[in-house]
């Protein structure tokens, strides 16, 4: 098995946080609704599994119950079998989705996405439920877990919050704020899904240069903004790195395809989720439809286009 | 033929406190007829016709030693291994010394590579950079450019390889290389790195003929011990079904001076089992596969926290020295969810656990399980028990439970937990005895092999004087007397199996199984407990002797 082009990694998608932070339920949301993608679904927990069978077959994926292993017994090394076993599924998934155990430490699973043949890691999306995640941070048993689980995220998402008051809701949001230091933090109410955020779906169109907004299909506010920054020419590849470093929390999914100058130019994919981010070169005879333009996701109300497009484009030439 | 034979020995240590002592042990079918002297069981030898077997009259006949916690499936892939531990292993078909620093290391890779047939992948296990240095994938390359080479972390936690290897294992080198526990410059994969390697090498270590030689090294490995029972502590690490074919082709043999108890992994519902009454139906179905040497009862296995030697373990504060954190097995909640499913079964339940925080909440666990519906005799065991507290043993007494502890973590651990891991005094009080002793906790002493040496008198020698490797003793009011540290490698052992009617002692209707040492271990000091030779056992009345080649 020789290296393989990285469009042909299939992008991995960790859903991590304590029991009861609403994972289960978040995947049988996205594996109903009609987002495109082809999802297979690997289920890390203990118990009972409550993942619908038949949403499952609708969408062609496929749900293993995995155990958590020790390191003397990682010999059955369960999780990797099962990407394995996912990874040969033809036709091939577009994403998969790993429930990480509640007592996993998102690190150890998001390990398999980025190193896993055939893998990539997408992101890390830690779930904390909104009533009980503060109390949680305390107990004598998991508190330490649930505080370390929040700060290996790279999108927090906040759920239930439909089940606090609004005080309570930003006492909690702050809370998240200090403890996942540096995530995005999304909120979740009941029966609202945006799986733009969570998965590499197809982008949303916008037209360049101007910013919109997104309904979820929950009431209330937009459930995101989405922009589309667009460079001329030759990127100076130090200014992109900086930028997307320093671009805020609030930017949730960056996209896209640049053109660097200099010795290690040429076409490369640019990404960013949350606060992981990547460049990796272009596979070698890879046309895109177009380059020099960067999707951008950002909660409501956050996403300054024009700040975004200079902070680009200042040595772009 | 008689119908009975009579084993005289020098002594005849029964560990039944209403006849401590005998000279005489009378078999019948597999079974004791009667524990005395020749005179008192008279009535027998007239009645009945029997043969006196004189061949440990020079001797002590024990009851047959008993480890109620070993791994071996666990053993099966490490003993086809070359070891290189910095701690010699007396193994019964190669007494390998120390292997103390670096020089020492390559100079033993050297030699195993000069003894392998050409091609033959070489395996070893017990590198550890404290005593052996670093080692990379050039130092790898100096042993052999041709044979795939795999240095095995003492801990587990992680392989060393050479070039030839990673040919070998035909690595997706670009997948590896993102990997952030991947080293391919050094050729190392560490924690979930292991995987990447793991998934080349498993075929490998796991295929039939191999994992079977490796069984029967245990085999080999439980005799010499002096053993004639043992726990299985977690059948289905790598495959349930799988393992259970090997050990019964591998154990269930004439030959085989032993039987195995076996306690099935027990996390909670697997395969296509939704809820916890499934599993427990599933636990309760293994008894009926029982063969004479193989057999399941009424016990399950849980897992609290991460491992000891792994330092996984869960702990109290202040915590790690260096502020590292442990492991869950198992969500707290999903534990209790398990334990209450398999106690409502009545089923004994046997707890995992190395750390503080771990016998934690195996304890509240159990408190809050006497409390919803109370039970005598549960026999609810703590296993291993690294690092605990004097008033969590008190809590044990309390609610009735019993321990089966890891003593040998005072000889090869304490020093180094005490400068690395936890500081120094909560390190001299790992494994602690005393306080089960005064309290009334009754425990066995286990090897947990391969994580310890598969010896009995060796585990009951480290916890009557906890002595370390270099010399120092560590927490001397932890010590078991010497008494409770024969009665954990015997009538406590095979309590915490629940076996006590059966084994453990020597009585009238017990089986015929004995552990004959030259040297009875009450008469010697506790010092030199591990030195008393073993001449070999009888199991179920047959006589097998511990060969010295």
């Amino acid at each position: 098995m020789g290296a393989s082009a990285p469009k042909d990694l299939v992008p991995v998608t960790v859903i991590a946080g304590y029991l009861g932070a609403g994972k289960t339920t978040l995947i049988n949301e996205l594996l109903s609704h009609d987002h495109g993608r082809r999802l297979a679904v690997l289920v890390n927990d203990f118990g009972a599994v409550n993942i619908d069978a038949a949403l499952i077959a609708g969408h062609d994926g496929q749900t293993i119950s995995l155990k958590n292993g020790c390191v003397c017994c990682s010999i059955a090394d369960e999780l990797g079998d099962a990407l394995d076993r996912v990874l040969a599924l033809d036709p091939a998934a577009d994403q998969i989705v790993i429930e990480a155990s509640g007592v996993a430490d998102p690190a150890n699973v998001a390990a398999y996405g980025q190193g896993w043949p055939g893998c990539r890691l997408d992101a890390v999306v830690v779930l904390a439920d909104a009533e009980t995640v503060q109390a949680r941070s305390r107990d004598q048993f998991v508190g330490e877990l649930v505080v370390r689980q929040l700060r290996r995220a790279d999108i927090v998402m906040a759920t239930k919050c439909d089940l606090v008051t609004e005080a309570g809701l930003a006492a909690v949001m702050d809370w998240l704020t200090e403890t996942a230091a540096g995530a995005p933090i999304l909120t979740r109410r009941a029966g609202q899904l945006e799986p733009e955020l969570l998965l590499e779906t197809a982008q949303p169109t916008a037209r360049p240069g101007r910013q919109r907004s997104h309904a979820g299909n929950g009431p209330g506010e937009p459930a995101f903004d989405s922009a589309v920054v667009e460079v001329d020419g030759t990127l100076d590849r130090d200014r992109v790195e900086a930028a997307l470093q320093d671009w805020p929390d609030s930017v949730l999914r960056v996209k896209g395809i640049l053109r660097f100058n200099g010795a290690a130019g040429g076409l490369h994919i640019v990404q960013r989720v949350g606060r992981r981010w990547s460049i990796e070169p272009a596979p070698n005879g890879f046309t895109p439809d177009h380059t020099g333009k960067l999707v951008v996701i950002g909660l409501p109300g956050t996403l300054y286009h024009r700040d975004l497009t200079a902070s680009l484009n200042r040595q772009a030439q | 033929m008689a119908d009975m034979t009579v084993f005289v020995a020098r002594t005849v240590r029964t560990m039944e406190p209403s006849l401590p002592v005998a000279e005489a042990v009378a078999v019948r079918d597999g079974r004791i007829v009667e524990v005395g002297t020749l005179d008192t069981m008279r009535p027998w030898l007239e009645s009945h016709s029997h043969e006196i077997d004189d061949t440990f009259k020079d001797h002590c006949i024990m009851p047959g030693f008993i480890d109620p916690h070993l791994h071996p499936s666990m053993a099966a892939i490490l003993l086809p291994m070359h070891f290189t531990t910095a701690v010699g292993w007396d193994l019964p078909w190669e007494d390998i010394g120390p292997v103390h620093d670096d020089e020492q290391f390559l100079a033993r890779m050297e030699s195993l590579d000069a003894a392998l047939a050409p091609g033959e992948p070489l395996f070893t296990f017990g590198h550890h950079p404290i005593w052996h240095g670093p080692i990379d994938r050039s130092a790898l390359n100096q042993i052999s450019t041709a044979r795939p080479i795999v240095a095995w972390h003492r801990g587990y936690h992680s392989i060393t390889v050479n070039d030839a290897c990673l040919r070998w294992m035909d690595l997706d080198t670009a997948a590896a290389g993102r990997h952030p526990q991947v080293d391919l410059d050094a050729g190392k994969f560490f924690e979930t790195g292991l995987s990447v390697a793991l998934r080349h090498l498993r075929g490998y270590l796991l295929e039939t003929e191999r994992f079977r030689a490796g069984l029967d090294r245990m085999r080999q490995v439980i005799h010499n011990g002096g053993h004639t029972t043992i726990g299985d502590a977690a059948l289905g690490f790598y495959g349930f079904e799988q393992e259970w074919d090997h050990l019964q082709a591998v154990m269930e043999q004439p030959d085989t001076p032993f039987r195995i108890q076996l306690m099935p992994f027990a996390m909670g519902p697997e395969g296509d089992e939704r809820t916890d009454d499934e599993f427990v139906e599933r636990v309760l179905s293994y008894p009926s596969r029982n063969t004479h040497r193989l057999r399941f009862s009424d016990h399950a296995k849980m897992f609290a926290d991460g491992g000891f030697f792994a330092e996984l373990l869960m702990l109290k504060p202040p915590g790690h020295l260096d502020g590292r954190h442990g492991e869950w097995m198992t969500p707290p909640e999903r534990f209790e969810a398990v334990a209450r499913a398999l106690w409502n079964a009545q089923r004994r339940i046997h707890v995992h656990c190395s750390g503080d925080l771990g016998v934690e909440l195996a304890l509240s666990t159990l408190e809050k399980l006497q409390w919803e519906r109370p039970r005598f005799d549960h026999r609810f065991t703590f296993e291993h028990f690294g690092i605990s507290s004097a008033q969590q043993v008190d809590r044990m007494a309390a609610v009735g439970a019993v321990a089966s502890v890891n003593a040998y973590y005072v000889y090869e651990l304490a020093e180094a937990f005490a400068a690395r891991a936890v500081g120094y005094e909560r390190a001299s009080q790992i494994s602690r005895l005393g306080s089960l002793e005064r309290a009334g906790v009754r425990f066995a002493v286990h090897s947990d092999f391969p994580m310890a040496p598969a010896k009995p008198l060796n585990n009951a020698w480290v916890a009557a004087n906890r002595l370390t490797e270099s010399g120092a003793v560590m927490g001397a009011t932890e010590r078991a007397s010497l008494d409770a540290a024969i009665k954990a490698i015997t009538t406590n052992a095979a309590y915490v199996l629940g076996l006590e009617d059966e084994i453990g002692s020597l009585r009238w209707g017990k089986r015929a199984d004995f552990t004959v040492l030259e040297a009875d271990p009450y008469a010697v000091s506790a010092e030199s407990l591990r030195d008393i030779p073993i001449w070999g056992t009888v199991f179920e009345g047959h006589k097998f002797p511990i060969s010295s080649d």
